[in-house]
């Protein structure tokens, strides 16, 4: 997929051991688990919750320069979107290969219409979106 | 001591460690996150509240 990814939660790498093991759901699973028992990553990210002591669903994309692209945060009762996050991981790939374009709410995947912003686009994004 | 923390979309991330579990090897490890590295790759950090639970 072009990317490093790695789970993170505040238990430890035996429970992490112990989890994937007995969970049917995470046999697939190839992902490094991280254990952040401390919550000194967690808190870089914001996503430490310090009355619990566990995090909050956060995910994060760092681009090969290790700046942060994007960040969401969902509290504990709301489960995350992959599609959505894959999307916004293709684009941002994309959008580092192609500097003088945007990937508008509607981008999908290579080929989907993207946008050029100019002085002749202000105020015309409507046919800009709309003639490609 | 890192500055700027919580991070915001747009900046450096700090270079960090965590110790893991990695399912593929069946063994504990360590995944270093280094933005210096030359060979960095893109990095997803995926944060859930506990084991055990929906993620």
């Amino acid at each position: 997929m072009g990317a490093e990814i790695v789970t993170v939660s505040t238990d430890s790498k035996y429970v992490h051991l112990a989890w994937q093991m007995s969970e049917m759901e995470l046999e697939k699973v190839r992902y490094p688990m991280g254990s952040d028992i401390k919550g000194d990553v967690s808190r870089i990210f914001g996503v430490y919750d310090e009355q619990t002591g566990m995090d909050l669903r956060g995910t994060f994309i760092i681009n090969p320069d290790g700046i942060l692209l994007n960040a969401e945060i969902n509290y504990y009762n709301l489960g995350r979107n992959i599609e959505e996050l894959m999307r916004k991981f293709k684009a941002n790939m994309y959008m580092s290969r192609k500097t003088n374009e945007v990937c508008p709410s509607k981008w999908k995947e290579e080929g989907d219409v993207t946008l050029s912003p100019s002085a002749a686009m202000v105020g015309h994004v409507h046919e800009a979106l709309d003639k490609k | 001591m890192i500055e700027n923390i919580p991070l915001k979309v747009g900046q450096k991330v700090p270079s960090f460690q965590l110790e893991t579990y990695d399912p593929v090897k069946k063994d504990f490890g360590t995944f270093s996150f280094d933005p210096a590295k030359p060979d960095q790759k893109w990095t997803i950090l995926f944060f859930y509240p506990a084991d055990f639970t929906f993620v």
